[in-house]
């Protein structure tokens, strides 16, 4: 039996990163009797490990909430988490339309930042009613009022009625309740039109196969019911739907506006994705909701395990992350210098970075990642195209009439002062200045095209540092455009090692292999001989630094008591040569791969 | 750091344990002891660099007296089980066993001459510091049995002793010397190179006041900073610059020069003597010989056909199989001049099939080569000695 959509209310709360989204969620939960205290984790939302531990949230998470109303009637909410960060902005975009409402969470110390601009244009694009919440209003250094102007100032979002709250001690949470019943629109939807329903997210289940979680629009999603995925074609039997709270508990049906999860049987995730309509397989609707798009990933990274015995578990690993992260991408790869490993996309760096732990940590591998990289597109005389995910894969120079890399238009947010600031990064990291807008007094908006080479090389960090912190980012892919790149090669001892090469502006070349071999000259621990280290534009050496022979390594006494001792400082040194990875007879520490990240200009 | 637990092995009610007859921990086909260590856990003060298992103590204090009682009690105990017939070397160390003093050092060594056969083929060394070697204590020591005295130099440069935290100066160590030498031929001093603000002047300044002195033997050690010291925590804390392994190479090469030169043949890595005062009682530690450790925290090595065992304050602290011990035995072997004999290499070869290609890679890697039928380390092997023994240990990767 569906519930009377007129007391159902959808909602998501968004949020720049750290704004105390996942804590008010919690608070939700707690406030309203879904989840028993004892069971109260922090960030209940955040299931994995690393969501709990870096504090933020990569996987959108639905809950249904039942809420007792001052005005006596039982309300069922349900509260779509989504992801906080820029990489998932896709993610994002599908659980905002799976809601009416959205609560617009800034935090009263930090004002508006970019993330909160770009979510709340995501929200009034997606025709959602915004409630502002000023969170975090416990704090010392909480300025309600400055950021109440903001709001105004800069969203163009009444902020009069916005709620004052504090995730942490919980104040607040009831007016935002109430204002969600009054505020957010009931969902609209024909319990009797053919089946419309969006999948916002899908996890996998070793047992269950793909569970998706969705929004029924219109028409009654049932057990038992045929339906197809209308962007992939899939066909399945609606084995068990139901509602989160948070744990699953399966029902019969839900109806429009509903929002649950549903079990097909469907084993491949790529059969199920986010963003993608749900009709019935007979019967059903011709149109499916607009907004689908694939997701392709934007920053590559080759990753290799260090024992290559572990080859064959870091792809049983990929596979398994993969199922429950579409956005996953991974082909075989093969280096000289690594071997065999595998060339993986990325939403973005984050991605990477989570992906790269969870490989390491829940499924304990020794992993060397190279550089990341982006997608380039080498043009060559014969007329074709090469899409390129790895600087190996460059053709000779001869071959290339052109190179295209992707661009981004990237929206900057800091106080005045720090203008010139990121002009200077900015333009150092091949930006172009588009336009500036003051959004307040205290918040001036940048618009840039930047190369996302340059942007993941650790720009973030600089344009934090460089701006005391102030600084916010967001950005989206703008398109390729035509640059003067060229591939540089790393020579250790005189022989290229194809996975410490990498692509860059002609014009930073030189820069970037001088202090590249200096960075380098750095991690490389001394060997046994020398260890020259050039960096090379087909064979044309443009700098070059040495690694000195070691001389001594450590030899203490070796008595009696000293022997034990010395065994094991043995074998911890041979541990510590596993971290490595020996590229001919030289052991190249982990790092290296990395250097490129942080060459300061 | 090791862990004294010095409370546990006072009184009368916890003695000092070894792997005796009755400890559980000396099987019946377990190889005789050649070997015996007495630890002596006590300093007027811990240097800086320090992580040995000493206490800066009181000499007159009751504790130090009641761990005397109780070695001596462990020695007899040693001897009425026949553990001590084999013997024919004994080292007394620390700590600094001069430190306790001329009285209780004696009741030691009296308590040796009645429990084993402390004749002058015995090799009979005592540790020493320089501030606390007197001339009577020196005549006892000898007229007891001891005949080979090591000092703990260090330096001859008052300012490196004094990075060092040691209690005595220059001074204190020449006369420490001269007195020594009053009764002992087979004197040693220990030198220390690489400690921070110390030059290669300074350094072979002190090797060649050594020469000078006429000592028969020197050791000398790069300084090394272990983790928990004082050192360690001036290094973090950026107030001592760290080691600096270019600069103790240099200093190692130049002491085996200066030694050479004068006489000294280098028998291991850091050991250096005149012609017949090797160390024979360290030379045991590189040889397979099994020996007998008593005291706090000195450790016991029992061996038999298929085992080896390492024994500290009555625990097994490490139990090696036959193919690991031999992988030892290389591993020690290649601190040595001599190296691996071609009795060891065949043994090797049996049970290490990629023994020749091991071989062949550390003579590729300059690290070793072939004399004869000898396999034996390069200077460069010494220098980096853990390359070496690191890929002789891997023969037999413990588990």
């Amino acid at each position: 039996m569906s519930i009377d959509p007129r007391y159902i209310r959808n909602f998501s709360i968004i949020a720049h990163i750290d704004h105390g989204k996942s804590t008010l969620s919690d608070r939700i939960l707690e406030q309203t009797g879904t989840v028993a205290g004892r069971d109260m984790q922090e960030q209940l939302l955040d299931s994995m490990d690393i969501e709990r531990e870096r504090g933020i949230t990569i996987k959108s998470q639905a809950v249904r909430v039942d809420y007792v109303a001052d005005d006596g009637q039982t309300y069922h909410f349900n509260l779509i988490d989504t992801p906080g960060h820029v990489d998932f902005t896709y993610e994002v975009s599908r659980s905002l339309a799976a809601c009416e409402g959205a609560v617009l969470v800034v935090d009263a110390t930090q004002g508006v930042e970019a993330q909160t601009v770009a979510n709340a244009m995501m929200a009034m694009n997606a025709n959602l009613e915004i409630i502002p919440l000023i969170n975090k209003i416990d704090l010392p250094s909480a300025d309600t009022e400055r950021v109440r102007a903001e709001i105004e100032d800069a969203l163009a979002i009444p902020a009069d009625d916005a709620v004052l709250a504090s995730g942490k001690t919980g104040v607040g949470v009831h007016e935002l309740l109430e204002s969600v019943v009054y505020n957010v629109p009931a969902p609209q939807g024909d319990a009797s039109a053919p089946l419309r329903a969006l999948i916002f997210d899908s996890y996998f289940d070793a047992y269950r196969g793909v569970v998706a979680l969705v929004r029924v629009v219109d028409g009654i999603m049932s057990s038992g019911a045929r339906v197809r995925m209308m962007a992939t074609g899939a066909e399945a039997l609606v084995e068990e739907v139901g509602i989160r709270r948070p744990a699953e508990v399966a029902c019969d049906s839900l109806g429009p506006g509903e929002v649950g999860y549903f079990v097909t049987g469907l084993k491949d995730p790529a059969q199920v994705k986010v963003g993608d309509t749900i009709t019935s397989a007979v019967g059903g609707v011709d149109e499916p909701l607009p907004g689908y798009r694939d997701v392709k990933p934007m920053v590559f990274t080759g990753l290799f395990p260090i024992d290559s015995d572990d080859y064959e578990d870091l792809r049983d690993a990929l596979e398994r992350l993969a199922l429950n992260d579409p956005a996953l991408v991974y082909e075989p790869e093969t280096s000289h210098a690594l071997g065999f490993g595998f060339r993986v996309g990325f939403l973005g760096l984050l991605h990477m970075e989570v992906v790269k732990e969870r490989l390491e940590r829940e499924f304990d591998l020794d992993l060397l990642a190279t550089a990341p990289s982006v997608e380039y597109h080498v043009f060559k005389t014969d007329g074709s195209m090469l899409s390129l995910h790895s600087p190996q894969e460059m053709p000779d120079p001869g071959e290339i009439d052109h190179v295209e890399e992707p661009f981004l238009q990237a929206k900057i947010l800091i106080p005045p002062d720090y203008v010139g600031a990121v002009m200077d990064l900015t333009v150092a990291r091949r930006g172009t200045f588009k336009t500036m807008n003051y959004l307040s007094q205290t918040t001036v908006e940048m618009l840039w095209d930047i190369p996302l080479s340059e942007l993941i090389l650790d720009y973030f960090d600089k344009l934090k540092s460089s701006t005391k912190g102030y600084a916010s980012l967001d950005y989206e892919l703008a398109g390729y455009q035509a640059s003067n790149l060229v591939k540089l090669d790393i020579l250790l001892s005189g022989k290229p090692i194809d996975a410490l090469s990498f692509i860059v502006h002609r014009d930073k070349a030189y820069d970037r292999g001088r202090v590249l071999c200096e960075k380098l000259k750095a991690i490389i621990p001394r060997q046994m001989f020398e260890v020259p280290i050039q960096a090379a534009i087909g064979g044309r050496v443009l700098a070059r630094q040495t690694v000195g022979a070691k001389r001594k390594d450590v030899l203490a006494k070796c008595y009696g008591g000293d022997i034990t001792r010395k065994r094991k400082l043995l074998e911890k040194q041979k541990a510590g040569k596993k971290r490595m990875k020996a590229i001919g007879n030289v052991e190249v520490p982990q790092e290296a791969f990395m250097a490129i990240l942080k060459v300061d200009e | 750091m090791i862990d004294l637990k010095l409370d546990d092995c006072m009184g009368d009610a916890a003695p000092l344990p070894f792997p005796g007859r009755e400890s559980g921990l000396l099987p019946d086909d377990a190889e005789a002891f050649r070997a015996l260590y007495l630890h002596i856990p006590f300093c007027k003060r811990r240097c800086l660099y320090c992580d040995f298992a000493t206490e800066a103590i009181d000499a007159l204090a009751a504790p130090v007296r009641t761990y005397v009682e109780n070695l001596i009690r462990a020695v007899r105990r040693a001897s009425r089980e026949d553990l001590l017939g084999s013997i024919d070397t004994v080292y007394i160390g620390g700590g600094t066993p001069t430190f306790i003093g001329q009285g209780l050092l004696t009741e030691i060594l009296y308590t040796l001459s009645l429990s084993m056969h402390l004749t002058d083929e015995v090799e009979c060394t005592i540790e020493a510091n320089p501030d606390s070697v007197t001339l009577p204590l020196v005549r006892d020591m000898w007229a007891l049995g001891a005949n080979r005295i090591s000092i703990g130099v260090q330096s001859f440069d008052d300012g490196v002793l004094e990075v060092l935290g040691r209690v005595h100066d220059a001074d204190d160590a020449r006369r420490a010397v001269s007195m020594a030498q009053d009764r002992f031929e087979n004197v040693s001093v220990d030198m220390m190179c690489g400690v921070p603000g110390q030059t290669l002047e300074s350094f072979e300044e002190s090797v060649r006041c050594a020469v000078a002195l006429g000592v028969a033997h020197v050791s000398v050690y790069p300084l090394t900073i272990e983790e928990q010291t004082p050192f360690a925590r001036m290094v973090d804390e950026g107030r001592l610059a760290d080691i600096n392994e270019d600069f103790q190479a240099t200093c190692m090469e130049l002491a085996a020069d200066v030694l050479a030169g004068a006489g000294y043949a280098r028998y291991e890595v850091a050991s250096y003597a005149k012609p017949g005062f090797a160390c024979r009682h360290n030379k045991a530690y590189w040889s397979a010989v099994p020996y007998l450790g008593l005291g706090a925290s000195a450790v016991s090595m029992v061996q038999g056909p298929a085992y080896r065992i390492r024994v500290q304050d009555g625990d097994v602290v490490e139990r090696i199989g036959a193919d690991e011990a031999l992988a030892e035995d290389l591993m020690l072997g290649m601190r040595m001049t001599e190296g691996l004999s071609q009795d060891m290499v065949d043994a090797a070869r049996l049970v290490f099939p990629e023994f020749d290609s091991v071989a062949r890679d550390l003579s590729g890697r300059g690290l070793a080569r072939w004399d004869g039928g000898r396999f034996v380390p390069t200077d460069l092997g010494w220098l980096c000695g853990n390359e070496l023994y690191g890929t002789l240990l891997d023969l037999a990767p413990s588990l």
